[in-house]
């Protein structure tokens, strides 16, 4: 299979046809009208329909964000492993990772313009600057990092028939596959900036006192890098079992798994002496009691131990790693469920958890801001499940048009399985 | 092959040395820039450190609008509310000045009240992605409604609550007007984040009209004419003569939460059983 073929297109297979897919396209469909009616509901009456409150001004929304961002983070580090590390056995995950990132980063685009009070000055953070601001330096870093991974993702949308008549925009492909590389070292730096501002956005914060701290922008970088390779790899094995074909050699979607379980180790690693500081020794009046607001009022610990600890970090980890398990391609993609899953309910637990606790502000001793309450409204749930099907739809259409796995490998050490 | 007592010939050519010179002067200049240049994080420290003065911005600047509050005479009327929400068309469900009943570390009671705190190291500003809020020269922390965004980072990073979104359009009366005033500014659109502003429209017009807000009622904030016991003081702290430096000079004070560096532009007297 190593023959190296002219640069063709693919031959044109019908959009919809069987049963299957098209019960798959319906609930799509379902999902963007639930998107499109919330998001109605939304930009007419304003914010007042979600359940967030000033107390608690971020809430589900952000957490999409945040964990869209994360697990789109499989686009950087592919990129980066196959242009900047040279380790050509990756190279055919990197099509697949770079349109997950680009739905990640599109969905999380796309919940902010619901989640800001006025999306018509979404362009705001472009022409006015607060260089001080981490989130207008995440503002400019993932506009940036989009394009960077739209014109990396351009020669494959090249190959499309559509292009057979327009010889130039092959060219243009070509010269841009060949800055691959450099674009792929840019990714990655602005990448490693921003999934970390990321923390930082709650890290930097002193007046909360289970945010303010260095870790901060460490653990969530740390999470995207284990979980986004993960979550690129989950996608290629769905893909498999949808197509029923193999595409990726097993021992590839392995050693990303390994390297992925190897992230989540680090980033456990992180998170134990985070927890020893400021949990069980820091123990500074501010955390105490804002721990033990938690713990009394919501199930904080639960969510923490079970949903980013055990769920998350221990599960995913002996999935990836343990020898005996990391053979079956279920096991991966479970793993890489549960370690997605895990960031997720960390960017809610970190969000929402850090919101609800009351601040203290007053010299005297009774009075205490009102604590937040918290769950997320109808409308809310609308543009999540939205969000869902915007992404789901891309990925579909994406797979099922795009030359996501390119069929002849240019690596003849690339073992057909 | 393996010779273990191969000697190992170092050849410097002068090329070779150019290079490590070249290297170390490098690394100096940049380690010079990076500690000490202009451009480092510490130069703000340094220049703080040699100027004497804690507070920044403070050195050369003729006014810094501030405010007293006296806990021991506040009796908890809440006419400093409604008189903001009048004149400054805010509604009940996001006052901009709270008051609320306290108690001190020993038991008794008192009202604590808060406006914006006009932090000259403001958490707000420094988190606003597109500078829709600044501290102006004399201290004030002023809000662009046409410039935000609304995405509520400010409101996040405020340690002292004093920030509200707009999560509706308010399309009804104002319960408050015209009993306890007239609105003299606009009313702000859905999707915003307001604050108190110390009446900055009172303070701008007076100043143009020669008056002195604090000591002139025309060009004070409204929770401080309205104030049936004087708990309030406003006027300039960079200025000794004004009634709140005044104030400031003769009571013991404090701000709130000192200990995170905001410095707040409002001091309060605590009550006499003490905080």
């Amino acid at each position: 299979m190593s023959i190296v073929a002219p640069e063709t297109t693919l031959p044109r297979r019908p959009l919809v046809g069987s049963p299957r897919r098209l019960a798959w396209m319906a609930f799509l469909l379902i999902c963007l009208i639930v998107g499109g009616a919330a998001a109605y509901q939304v930009f007419t009456k304003g914010l007042v329909v979600t359940n967030l409150t000033d107390t608690v001004p971020w809430g589900l929304w952000i957490t999409i964000d945040l964990s869209a961002i994360a697990l789109g983070a499989g686009a950087f580090t592919l990129s980066a492993v196959v242009y900047v590390f040279r380790l050509s056995r990756f190279r055919s995950m990197v099509r697949l990772a770079l349109l997950i990132g680009i739905i990640g980063y599109t969905s999380a685009m796309l919940t902010l313009l619901a989640d800001i009070g006025r999306p018509d000055r979404f362009w705001h953070p472009w022409v006015y600057w607060n260089v001080h601001s981490v989130l207008w330096e995440i503002t400019w870093a993932i506009s940036l990092y989009l394009s960077v991974m739209l014109v990396e993702f351009a020669p494959v949308l090249a190959e499309l028939s559509l292009f057979d008549r327009w010889p130039i925009v092959r060219r243009l492909a070509h010269l841009i596959h060949k800055a691959t590389p450099a674009l792929a070292l840019v990714g990655m730096l602005i990448s490693l900036i921003h999934q970390s501002s990321l923390g930082a956005t709650y890290g930097i914060l002193k007046a909360r006192p289970i945010w303010f701290k260095p870790n901060m922008p460490i653990l969530f970088i740390l999470s995207a890098i284990a979980a986004g390779p993960a979550m690129t790899m989950t996608a290629a094995i769905i893909l498999e079992w949808v197509t029923r074909r193999r595409t990726v050699p097993l021992d590839v979607l392995r050693t990303i798994a390994r390297f992925s379980g190897l992230g989540l180790l680090g980033y456990a690693y992180v998170k134990l002496w985070d927890l020893a500081v400021v949990a069980y020794y820091g123990r500074t009046p501010g955390s105490e009691s804002a721990f033990y607001f938690l713990n009394q009022l919501t199930p904080y610990g639960f969510g923490f131990w079970f949903g980013e600890v055990i769920l998350g970090i221990v599960l995913p980890v002996l999935l990836f790693l343990a020898p005996g398990l990391n053979r079956s391609r279920s096991n991966l993609a479970l793993g890489g469920v549960l370690a997605a899953l895990g960031v997720a309910i960390n960017r809610w637990n970190v969000t929402v958890s850090g919101l609800v606790v009351p601040l203290s502000y007053s010299p005297g001793t009774m009075y205490q801001p009102p604590a937040g309450v918290y769950w997320p409204s109808l409308a809310e749930w609308g543009i999540a499940v939205g969000v869902l099907g915007y992404a789901l739809l891309v990925f579909t259409l994406g797979a099922r048009v795009l030359p996501l796995f390119p069929r002849r490998s240019r690596d003849p050490l690339q073992p057909e399985r | 092959m393996a010779g273990a007592n191969k000697r190992v010939e170092l050849e410097l050519t002068r090329r070779d040395l150019l290079k490590v010179a070249g290297a170390a002067a490098g690394s100096a200049a940049v380690a010079y820039t990076v500690t000490s240049g202009p451009l480092s994080p510490f130069a703000e420290l340094r220049r703080r450190q040699q100027s004497g003065t804690d507070t920044p911005h403070e050195e050369a600047r003729p006014i810094h609008w501030g405010m007293a509050i006296d806990l021991e005479k506040c009796i908890g009327c809440n006419y400093c509310t409604w008189a903001c929400s009048a004149v400054n068309d805010v509604f009940p469900d996001k006052t901009w000045n709270i008051v609320v009943p306290e108690r001190t570390p020993s038991g008794a009671g008192f009202f604590f009240s808060r406006p914006c705190l006009h932090c000259q190291e403001a958490p707000c500003v420094e988190v606003c992605p597109v500078q829709a809020t600044w501290v102006r020269e004399d201290g004030l922390v002023m809000m662009d409604y046409d410039r935000c965004i609304g995405c509520r980072y400010c409101e996040v990073a405020c340690p002292y609550d004093a920030r509200k979104f707009n999560w509706e359009e308010h399309t009804a009366e104002n319960e408050f007007i015209p009993t306890w005033g007239i609105a003299e500014v606009e009313r702000r659109p859905r999707g915003v984040v307001e604050k108190c502003t110390f009446c900055v429209q009172r303070i701008d017009r007076g100043l143009e009209l020669g008056l002195t807000p604090g000591v002139d009622r025309e060009a004070t904030p409204a929770c401080v004419n309205i104030c049936p016991v004087g708990a309030r003081t406003f006027g300039n702290l960079n200025d000794p003569a004004s009634p709140v430096s005044r104030v400031i000079e003769d009571h013991p004070n404090l701000r709130l939460r000192e200990d995170l560096g905001t410095e707040p532009s409002v001091y309060y007297i605590p009550p006499k059983e003490g905080l």
